[in-house]
């Protein structure tokens, strides 16, 4: 089916490649209407008066940290030292998975205090937005987990590079979002 | 307690007993499905349609069971015509018609959804899964099992639109669901849900197979095949599959929120607390608009395929058509405020916006020009899709011509939600859109199935319906200019009644038409062996398609082609070399295993899908796991591929060559 | 063989449809010119401006249209196979003098039509006052309700409901908002442009009424169950009679108190005219501030996500 079987993972990575490129407009539209909701006069409560700022600076740290620690796991995949990368695994699901459980226990606080996703317009897109991301974030750390349980049934082979090179790809990608939230929500939204 | 975490809000109270023509719509749906079942069943061909339909990956396979669907639904859609004709021709004056405002309003949102949603854009993939990979010179499309995920989240969405007919109700918003009105509030029914979750599992769907075919045709074409050597049905497939991918994001971001909005109180839309309804405006037609053009650009590429076969020449301008397919992609996404000049933008925000409406029309009348000098001086047969194609013209110049009176601001504050612009939608949707995929499906209808659609029907059934269109919609531009508004299920002023009249006439000339199709594929199967192409050629054609067999043989090519020029099989006919040998070496050909799986998925995500309507808690979470073990589970299948041997490679060849003399 | 032949009947039959279908048009339209409520038959400046406007570009786009149809018929006819013709060119495709002028004359039309729109878009901009009206602007606040239209006359300090009288050859500027209510248009056909009213938002629309008459106003946004009949009156009169009819509104008995206003608030279908002396202070103000100051979980006008809907 596919002639020439080296262009298969080719055909393959340009494909994930896409779907990230259509995420990115997810994204986008979650990022117009958080913008577009948040400009004009405020008549309610407001996310600034709210948020602790150095909660979220220990997130951004977790979640760049994690993103390193995939990346060891990806030299140690090239490396052909598969337990390396189990451990390296490991480690991105227990930083991810701090980082998840500081933006819930963040978002009940939130609520408890007040500014509830059914408060307002601002509230609903600060929620969604970040809670996208986190859902996202999520799903990443379960197909962690999946590659640390699969890995040794796959063994270093061409498929496993390949949906390691994928998780890469969706991993990184979540960090560059984070970036964006953390700017446009956090640094603009609550100074 | 444990009732409420398995049916949620759904009781016996949802079936709509006091609607006898809902109940008449659900029970001849559930025999219809009764009576398929059966047969089945009584022939013992349950094992057939699971191994060779339920569980493909071969893209011809799930192309036809796309078009299956989108014929299915278009009975659907076209009943809700009738119905609102019907309606609208009855009422006026002091009659109030037959059916009440609030399932008048069920009906038009229904006909617009499924007419969009489950005719038009499955009818599309029909197409493009039967023909792309043939046209490129492959074996299949990129990601198999992806292709049978897309066609089963989108037959799932279609199922869940039906399931309104029985439990509960659908949408009375339009089709596009404008906040508030579609905010719970104004909408505390199910409707809205309906709407919301068949839309964003089919269109999670539809977005995989934009993923699919923008990789296939980018990366899957064969040797010599360079991007300026494609068929243009494959050019203009591809703007469409990019126009997918870039819009089909915002439409499920947009109907998530709503959904949020709806189910966790948040206020994206609401009409008070900051939400802001323009947004929500603003957002499904930056994807609405796009959407129209993936629909038509497909179109366009059939009408280039058809006027180049049936004039048997060469298109005219191949380089000028492929520029006009990207001038028409890149400004699709430029325009999209032309939905809603009555908004109040102001007027320099809705004077850009008109003009680069307007300047759309540019590339689209250029098209329309080479094609019509592809006929100059050719040598033009007048088969049956060659038929619709002249329809195209006139009917398409018109709609388009409408369309850019109505991209004036000033004139569109006029006409805005009259039936002025429901003539000018219908017009191009049916005279572009429609004409061009009923023109595909007669053209490719012999490579799909081995047998050509009998003429004479097909003749009559392009007459009814070309009269029975223009009968039906010149009316309603008449109407538009006189102030008649859409989505009426009544009116006080009797001067509109005559021309109503008039329309339902029109509606049932279609529907004359209709019949005529579904007659014609009947008396097409009942004669199949005198129609039988066996050649795999019965067109004269000029691209790869038409150098395998009728119908293609499941690896497609035994030899992949290798191309050196534009249309290389109509110049190899003409210089009567002859590509496809039986000297080239055959090698055993590396397929892909059918799998259940995006069968299951899909299952599991309409148990989500009505659970989430419903807030049936138990249920939901069994279609949420459901999708994730399947999806996991998956990835661990080791066998996904087999490889077909050369000796039935070399026996299917021998047969077809022998057919062909 | 018996294709072609019917092929050929096919088209000349449908060769007709098109000059049949503008005939009739054509026909329908000179008729019956007092049955005309819309744009054919306009009774301010804004709409004659509109109706121009269509008839202008139906024009300059029939320079395109006309020769496709008329080439579409012609080339399919004259280049049939069966007619045999000896100029046959199977691989002649492509030409720069043809394509410069598909390109080119479209370009030119559409550069005009741009300069068009961009004049006319902002002359008829509905925000802007209407040129030579300018002095003397009436100001009437309108409610979209459900499936009524309240009219606040500011100035007199009068309301109507479903009813509107508005003096000739003076501008009026509309200001719309909505209230437990959709997303609602106000549209008067004969006047001139339809805009939207929307919740906690105050749009403006400028018309006027350059002859007397009866005009049909409507709603143009689908809104719920009792959107077709949400039609309303309108007259168009001299001023004098206008103060006369002021008069006659203020010896009403009827008062738009918050409490009647709670009343009109009440879902109801194809309400008659109605009429108020006095109206509640900065009624409409207060409308659009509710919305603008309503949080939380309840609607302004809801007891937490009650429905309107009377249906099901």
């Amino acid at each position: 089916m596919h002639s020439q079987t080296l262009d298969h993972d080719g055909t393959d990575v340009f494909g994930f490649w896409l779907y990230i490129m259509t995420d990115c407009i997810l994204f986008a539209c979650l990022f117009a209407t958080y913008i577009v909701l948040n400009g004009g006069m405020q008549h309610t409560l407001m996310l600034k008066d709210f948020v602790a700022l150095p909660d979220i600076l220990i997130e951004t740290f977790l979640l760049l940290a994690s993103n390193f620690t995939f990346c060891l796991a990806i030299l140690n995949l090239y490396q052909s030292k598969l337990k390396k990368v189990q451990f390296w695994l490991m480690i991105t699901f227990l930083f991810g998975a701090a980082f998840i459980y500081m933006e819930l226990t963040e978002f009940a606080r939130l609520a408890t205090e007040g500014f509830r996703w059914d408060l307002s317009a601002q509230a609903s897109s600060f929620f969604t937005l970040v809670g996208t991301h986190g859902l996202h974030v999520s799903f990443g750390l379960l197909w962690i987990l999946i590659m640390i349980f699969q890995l040794p049934l796959l063994g270093i082979s061409p498929a496993s590079k390949r949906r390691l090179t994928y998780l890469g790809l969706f991993w990184n990608f979540l960090d560059i979002v984070w970036i964006f939230v953390f700017t446009v929500v956090y640094l603009m939204g609550a100074l | 307690m444990f009732m409420k975490l398995l049916f949620g809000n759904l009781t016996l109270e949802a079936i709509p007993f006091h609607s006898v023509i809902v109940m008449g719509a659900s029970a001849f749906m559930l025999l219809a499905l009764l009576a398929i079942l059966f047969v089945i069943t009584y022939y013992h061909k349950w094992a057939y349609i699971w191994n060779e339909w339920i569980t493909t990956v071969d893209h011809k396979k799930i192309g036809i069971m796309y078009l299956l669907l989108s014929l299915v639904m278009l009975l659907r859609g076209f009943s809700d015509v009738i119905l609102m004709r019907t309606q609208q021709a009855l009422a006026g004056g002091s009659s109030y018609g037959f059916l009440p405002p609030d399932h008048f309003n069920q009906i038009f949102t229904a006909h617009g959804v499924i007419m969009i949603f489950f005719v038009a854009m499955p009818m599309m993939f029909a197409l493009l899964n039967m023909v792309i990979p043939l046209q490129i010179g492959a074996r299949d499309v990129a990601y198999p099992y992806l292709n049978s995920l897309s066609f089963w989240l989108t037959f799932v969405g279609a199922m869940l639109c039906n399931a309104s007919l029985i439990f509960g109700s659908f949408a009375q918003t339009g089709w596009l669901a404008y906040p508030p009105l579609s905010e719970l509030y104004y909408s505390p029914d199910v409707g809205v849900d309906y709407f919301i979750w068949s839309l964003q599992i089919s269109g999670v769907g539809t977005l995989l197979a934009g993923i699919n075919f923008i990789a296939t045709i980018f990366k899957m074409r064969c040797q010599g095949m360079t991007l300026m050597k494609m068929p243009i049905f494959v050019w203009a497939s591809l703007c469409a599959m990019i126009l997918v991918a870039l819009a089909f994001p915002v439409l499920t971001v947009t109907l998530a929120l709503l959904a949020l909005d709806r189910m966790m109180g948040m206020h994206f839309f609401t009409d008070y607390a900051g939400g802001n309804i323009m947004m929500y405006i603003n957002l499904i037609w930056i994807w609405g608009h796009p959407e129209v053009y993936i629909l038509i650009l497909p179109a366009f590429g059939i009408f280039s395929e058809v006027v180049a076969t049936f004039s048997q020449k060469r298109l005219f301008g191949y380089t000028t058509m492929v520029w006009a397919i990207a001038a028409i992609t890149f400004l699709s996404f430029v325009v999209w405020l032309h939905h809603f000049f009555t908004m109040g933008a102001g007027a320099d925000v809705n004077a850009f916006f008109g003009i680069a409406t307007m300047i759309i029309a540019i590339p689209t009348g250029v098209k329309v020009f080479n094609w019509l000098f592809t006929m100059y001086k050719g040598r033009i047969i007048l088969a049956t899709p060659m038929l619709w194609v002249t329809a195209f013209f006139t009917t398409f110049a018109i709609g388009g011509m409408s369309g850019v009176m109505l991209a004036i601001p000033p004139v569109d504050f006029q006409m805005h939600n009259s039936v002025f612009l429901v003539a000018h939608f219908h017009n191009v949707i049916i005279g572009g859109v429609l004409f061009g995929y009923f023109a595909g499906i007669i053209y490719w209808f012999p490579k799909a199935f081995g047998f050509r659609l009998d003429e004479k029907s097909g003749t009559w059934a392009f007459i009814f319906w070309v009269v029975g269109f223009y009968v039906a919609f010149m009316p309603l531009y008449v109407l538009g200019l006189n102030g008649f508004m859409r989505r009426n299920f009544y009116y006080a002023n009797e001067v509109y009644h005559p021309y109503l009249v008039v329309a339902a006439i029109g509606a049932g000339f279609i529907f004359i038409g209709i019949l005529l199709q579904l007659y014609q594929v009947f008396i097409s199967i009942i004669n199949r062996h005198s129609l039988r192409d066996a050649t795999g050629d019965p067109w004269n054609g000029r691209t790869l398609e038409w150098s395998i067999s009728s119908p293609a043989p499941l690896y497609n090519f035994a030899v992949l082609p290798s191309v050196e020029e534009l249309d290389q099989f109509w110049v190899d006919k003409e210089s009567r070399h002859h590509k496809v040998s039986s000297q080239q070496v055959i090698e055993p050909i590396h397929m892909p295993k059918n799998t259940a799986a995006g069968f299951i998925i899909a299952m599991f995500a309409g148990i989500l899908g009505f659970a989430l309507i419903w807030k049936m808690l138990i249920p939901g979470i069994i279609g949420f796991l459901g999708v994730i073990i399947t999806t996991i589970a998956r990835t661990f299948t080791k066998e996904t591929d087999y490889y077909i041997d050369v000796e039935t490679i070399k026996r299917t060849q021998l047969a077809f060559q022998k057919e062909a003399k | 063989m018996v294709a072609w032949k019917r092929a050929n009947l096919v088209r000349k039959l449908f060769k007709l449809i098109p000059f049949l279908a503008v005939g009739w048009l054509l026909l329908t339209l000179t008729g019956c010119q007092s049955q005309l409520i819309g744009l054919l038959n306009p009774k301010g400046i804004v709409a004659y401006e509109e109706r121009k406007l269509f008839f202008d570009t139906l024009a300059l786009m029939l320079i395109v249209v006309l020769p496709v149809i008329i080439m579409s018929f012609a080339f399919i006819y004259h280049y049939q196979i069966s007619h045999r013709i000896q100029d046959y060119k199977p691989n002649w495709s492509h030409s720069y003098f043809l394509e410069a002028l598909w390109w080119g004359i479209p370009c030119a039309i559409i550069l005009v039509l741009s300069v068009l729109t961009w004049k006319k878009t902002h002359q008829l901009d509905p925000y802007h006052k209407i040129y030579y009206f300018e002095k003397n602007t009436m100001v009437i606040q309108v409610i979209a309700l459900p499936w009524k239209w309240l009219f606040i006359y500011p100035e007199q300090n009068i309301a109507t409901v479903n009813y509107l009288v508005i003096p000739i050859q003076r501008q009026v500027e509309y200001q719309l908002t909505t209230d437990n209510v959709p997303m609602s248009a106000f549209f008067i056909p004969q006047l001139g442009s339809q805009l939207y009213a929307m919740a906690g938002m105050r749009t403006r629309l400028h018309l006027v009424a350059n002859e007397p008459g009866t005009f049909d106003g409507m709603n143009t946004q689908f809104n719920g169950d009792g959107f077709s009949e949400m039609h309303f009156t309108v007259q168009a009169v001299p001023d004098d009679e206008l103060q006369k009819w002021f008069i006659e509104i203020k010896k009403s008995p009827n008062h738009l108190t918050s409490a009647q206003y709670l009343q009109l608030l009440k879902p109801s279908i194809g309400d008659k005219p109605s009429f108020y002396s006095g109206v509640e202070k900065d009624l409409f103000q207060q409308v659009i501030t509710t919305y603008m100051t309503t949080f939380g979980t309840v609607h302004p006008r809801g007891e937490s996500q009650k429905p309107i809907s009377n249906s099901n």
